[in-house]
C-alpha cells in the first residue's frame, strides 16, 4: 500500500481487503456475537491505551478478531503487551482462555517490528507439536499492532522448582524431561534452534502438559560458514562454546541448557549460577571440567578461548555425577552426562536422549495430569510477568538489565 | 531452511493452482474497474510488471549487497502480497522495498531501515518517502496480508544438495542457479514445491540449455534490459546474474555446454527413478520458456511510466 497517513489509508487497505475471498466475515459474526451475548462475554475491558482498535466493524481481520475477547492485561514488555482473553464460545466449542500478545511497532528505534517478534511469529506459525506452545491465530488491528493469540498456559517449570513445599518425584522429573525433549526434538528436526531453554520458558498447561515457549531468540540452522551470534541463552544455562565466542554451533546448545534444567529439577536450585560470564565459565570448569584440546579437540582455536591456567579439572566422569545426582539413578546419570558433555559434538541429540533407557525404566514418567501443580493461584500471571524480562535475562529489576545478554539487531549481516 | 516443507505453511496455504491465481488476479482487476481505477490507471499485464518488479528488486538487492536467499524471499512476498491487494492501491516501490526489508529480517541478515530507505531512494527517488515510519507501517501491513506465514522454502538448497550425486559440472550448477533466479519472475514459487522448481532448473541447464542458448544470446544482444545492473553488481557479485548474462558469458568464453551422452543418460535415468513428477517439470519448463519469449520484447519503459503515473495520480508517495 501507499505510505499511509492516518485513517484515510487504513480505509484504502480496508477496501482492498474487502475484495479478498476471506476478508469479510459478516456471515459469521452475527451468531458469534449472539452466542457471546448469552454468556455475557461481549464487554471488552479496554484497559490499554489504544481504544480505537476495538469494535470497529470495518476493521481488518474482523472475523478472526471477533473470535476472541480481551479480559485483562497480564503484563507489558519491551515489545509486547499481553492480555488474558478467551475464545468466545461457539455452538460446538466452549470458551477457551488464551493469551493475546499485542506486538508494538518499535517506536523508539523506529526500525520496524523487532527481531524477537518476527522470530516468534515466524517459527510458531510453522512449528506444531503438543510440546510447543501453539499460536492459535494472528490478527492485526489498525493501530499498527499485530496480535498473536497464544495458547494460555498458567505456570512454568521455574515456579514448580522454586515452590519447595512440594516434593518432586523422579517420575515427575522424568515426565518433564520427556516432554521437553519431545518439544526440542521437533524444533531440531525442523532445523530450528531454540537458544533460550531455561525453566521459565518451559510452560505448563493446566492439564500438566509441558510446552516450549518464547521463540524470541530462536533461529534456523545457519548455512555452513555463515556466522551466528554467541550472545544468546540465559547465562546460567549457556554452554561453554558460547562463552568461547563460537560463531558456528548447533542444536547441541539447547541440549546443554536442558541438561542444566535436569540438574535444577533435582537440586531445586540452579546448578551453575554464575554472577558474571567469566564466573559462569569458572563454574563450568570447576563442576563439569576444564575444556582442553584433549577432551574437546579444536577448543583452543575458538575466538574467545583462553587457557584458564592453574588447576585443571578433568572432565567429570560417572563417579562425580553419581555422587552429585544419585537420585537420578545409573541410567539417569548416564543421560545427564551425555547432555552435559563439554565438547558439543559429543553431546547427544534430542532424538538419542529420547531413546535413553532412563525413560523406559521404573519409576515410569508420571502422567501429565498427575504432575505436581503450581502452588497457590499466582500462576495466572505467568505469561504476563514473563514479558517484563527480555528473553535471555535472569532478573526483572531494571538495573540488572543490560548487564545480561544483549539482544540487538546485528547489522553486520552475520546473522543473529 | 527452517521447519519442514511438507508441514510448512507454504505448502498448506501458499501453494496454489493456476486457476486460483488467475481468479485472484481477476478479482482484484474487477474491483479496480468498479472503482473506476482500471481505466484511469492502466497497467501493463502482470507478466510485464513481474519482469519490472523483478528488475527493481534485483537492483535494490545489489545495492544492499544481499545474498540470493533474502532476495528470493522478498520476491515471494511481493508476489503473495499482490495476489491479495491490488497494485493500484499501493505504491509498488515502497512495497517492494518493504518486502526486501522484511525478507532480510526473516533470513537473519537484518538491514537497518534507514539504509533500505536510502538505497531505495537512490533508485526510485521521489517515489520513496523519506520518512522511515512509512516503510515500518508498510511492513506491518505486509505481514498482515501474508497472514504472518513468513517462512519461504526455496529451490536453491535442493540444487546444492543434488549437485554432488548428479555430478553436475560447475558450469551446469551456475546455469541452473541462474534459471532459478529467473524463475522468480514467474509464478512458479506460488505453484510448485521448491524441489520441483530445482529439478526444472537442472533439467533446463543440462538438457535444454543448448536450445535456449542461441535464443537468449539473441536476447542479450537485442535488449539492454537483460544486462541491466551488471556493472552495479560488481561489488562481489553477491546477487547472481540472470541467464541472459551467464549464457552470454559462456558464449564469450567459447565454451558451450557439451555434456557427453553417457552422462546425459545417467541423469535422465536418475530423473526417471527419483519419482520426481516429470509432468510438473514439463509444465515448469514451459513456463520458463514462455518467460524468455516475453522477455525478448520486454522493455521497462511502459511499466516505469505507468507506475509513475499511478503513484503521482493517486498521490501514493
Amino acid at each position: 500500500m501507499s505510505a499511509p497517513t492516518g485513517p484515510s489509508t487504513s480505509s484504502t487497505l480496508g477496501n482492498a481487503k474487502r475484495t479478498l475471498p476471506f476478508g469479510n466475515g459478516n456471515g459469521n459474526d452475527t451468531p458469534l456475537l449472539a452466542m457471546a451475548a448469552e454468556t455475557g462475554d461481549v464487554k471488552l475491558q479496554n484497559d490499554d491505551s489504544d481504544a480505537s482498535d476495538n469494535d470497529d466493524p470495518d476493521d481488518l481481520n474482523t472475523r478472526i478478531k471477533k473470535k476472541y475477547t480481551k479480559d485483562r492485561k497480564l503484563g507489558e514488555g519491551a515489545y509486547a503487551v499481553v492480555n488474558l482473553g478467551h475464545r468466545r464460545a461457539t455452538a460446538t466449542e466452549s470458551a477457551v482462555p488464551v493469551a493475546i500478545k499485542k506486538i508494538k511497532v518499535n517506536t523508539e528505534f523506529r526500525d520496524g517490528i523487532t527481531m524477537d517478534a518476527i522470530r516468534e511469529v515466524k517459527y510458531l506459525r510453522e512449528l506444531h507439536h503438543p510440546n510447543i506452545i501453539a499460536l492459535l491465530d494472528v490478527f492485526s488491528s489498525k493501530n499498527q499492532n499485530l496480535c498473536l493469540v497464544l495458547e494460555f498456559l498458567d505456570s512454568d517449570l521455574e515456579m514448580i522448582i522454586r515452590d519447595t513445599s512440594q516434593t518432586l518425584s523422579m517420575g515427575d522429573i522424568k515426565s518433564w524431561m520427556l516432554m521437553s525433549l519431545r518439544g526440542l526434538w521437533w524444533c531440531h528436526k525442523s532445523f530450528v534452534i531454540h537458544r533460550d531453554i531455561k525453566p521459565n520458558n518451559l510452560l505448563l498447561a493446566a492439564n500438566g502438559v509441558l510446552k516450549l515457549a518464547d521463540f524470541g531468540l530462536a533461529r534456523s540452522f545457519a548455512d555452513p560458514k555463515r556466522n551466528m551470534t554467541h550472545q544468546v541463552i540465559t547465562r546460567w544455562y549457556r554452554p561453554p562454546e558460547l562463552f568461547y565466542g563460537a560463531k558456528h554451533y548447533s542444536s547441541s546448545v539447547d541440549i546443554f541448557s536442558l541438561g542444566l534444567v535436569f540438574c535444577e529439577l533435582m537440586l531445586r536450585t540452579p546448578f551453575l549460577a554464575g554472577n558474571t560470564d567469566l564466573h559462569q565459565l569458572e563454574l563450568i570448569c570447576q563442576w563439569l571440567g576444564t575444556p582442553t584440546e584433549e577432551n574437546w579437540p579444536g577448543v583452543s582455536s575458538l575466538p574467545g578461548y583462553h587457557d584458564a591456567g592453574g588447576a585443571q579439572v578433568k572432565e567429570r566422569g560417572t563417579d562425580f555425577f553419581m555422587n552429585t545426582f544419585i537420585a537420578a539413578g545409573e541410567s539417569g546419570v548416564e543421560l545427564l552426562m551425555k547432555m552435559l558433555r563439554l565438547d558439543p559434538r559429543k553431546r547427544c541429540t534430542a532424538r538419542a536422549a529420547l531413546d535413553a533407557k532412563w525413560f523406559s525404566q521404573e519409576p515410569y514418567p508420571t502422567l501429565p495430569a498427575n504432575l505436581p501443580k503450581k502452588g497457590g493461584g499466582k500462576g495466572i500471571e505467568k505469561v504476563g510477568s514473563d514479558l517484563k524480562r527480555k528473553a535471555g535475562e535472569l532478573f526483572n529489576t531494571p538495573d540488572e538489565r543490560g548487564k545480561k545478554v544483549a539482544r540487538k539487531l546485528d547489522f553486520g549481516g552475520g546473522g543473529g | 531452511m527452517a521447519a519442514n516443507f511438507w508441514t510448512s505453511t507454504q505448502r498448506a496455504h501458499w501453494q496454489l493452482t493456476r486457476d486460483k491465481i488467475a481468479d485472484m488476479r481477476r478479482g482484484l482487476d474487477e474491483e479496480d474497474t468498479t472503482k473506476g481505477l482500471g481505466l484511469v490507471y492502466p497497467l501493463p499485464d502482470h507478466k510485464q510488471l513481474q519482469l519490472y518488479f523483478h528488475n527493481c528488486l534485483q537492483r535494490l538487492a545489489r545495492r544492499l549487497q544481499l545474498r540470493q536467499q533474502p532476495l528470493a524471499t522478498a520476491e515471494t512476498y511481493l508476489k503473495r502480497f499482490y495476489l491479495k491487494v491490488s497494485i493500484r492501491d499501493t505504491n509498488p516501490y515502497l512495497m517492494l522495498s518493504t518486502c526486501v526489508y522484511l525478507a532480510c529480517k526473516m533470513e537473519e541478515c537484518p538491514q537497518h531501515i534507514r539504509s533500505v530507505v536510502n538505497e531505495a531512494r537512490t533508485l526510485f527517488q521521489e517515489f520513496i518517502p523519506t520518512d522511515i515510519a512509512k516503510l515500518a507501517e508498510c511492513e506491518f501491513h505486509l505481514i498482515s496480508e501474508l497472514n504472518s506465514y513468513l517462512i519461504v522454502h526455496h529451490p536453491y538448497r535442493t540444487l546444492m544438495e543434488v549437485q554432488v550425486p548428479l555430478k553436475l559440472s560447475p558450469d551446469e550448477v551456475m546455469a541452473a542457479w541462474s534459471f532459478l533466479n529467473d524463475s522468480y519472475i514467474t509464478d512458479l514459487i506460488l505453484l510448485y514445491p521448491p524441489h520441483t522448481i530445482a529439478f526444472t532448473a537442472i533439467f533446463l541447464a543440462v538438457f535444454v540449455r543448448p536450445a535456449i542458448h542461441t535464443q537468449a544470446n539473441l536476447n542479450a544482444s537485442g535488449s539492454t534490459a537483460l544486462n541491466m545492473g551488471t556493472a552495479a553488481g560488481a561489488g562481489g557479485s553477491i546477487v547472481q546474474p540472470s541467464v541472459g548474462q551467464s549464457v552470454a558469458v559462456s558464449a564469450a568464453s567459447n565454451n558451450p555446454p557439451n555434456p557427453s551422452s553417457a552422462r546425459l543418460s545417467q541423469i535422465s535415468e536418475w530423473f526417471a527413478e527419483s519419482g520426481v513428477e516429470m509432468e510438473a517439470i514439463i509444465e515448469c519448463t514451459q513456463e520458463m520458456i514462455s518467460l524468455y519469449d516475453a522477455w525478448e520484447t520486454w522493455t521497462d519503459k511502459v511499466c516505469r511510466e505507468s507506475v509513475a503515473r499511478l503513484i503521482r495520480g493517486r498521490q501514493l508517495s
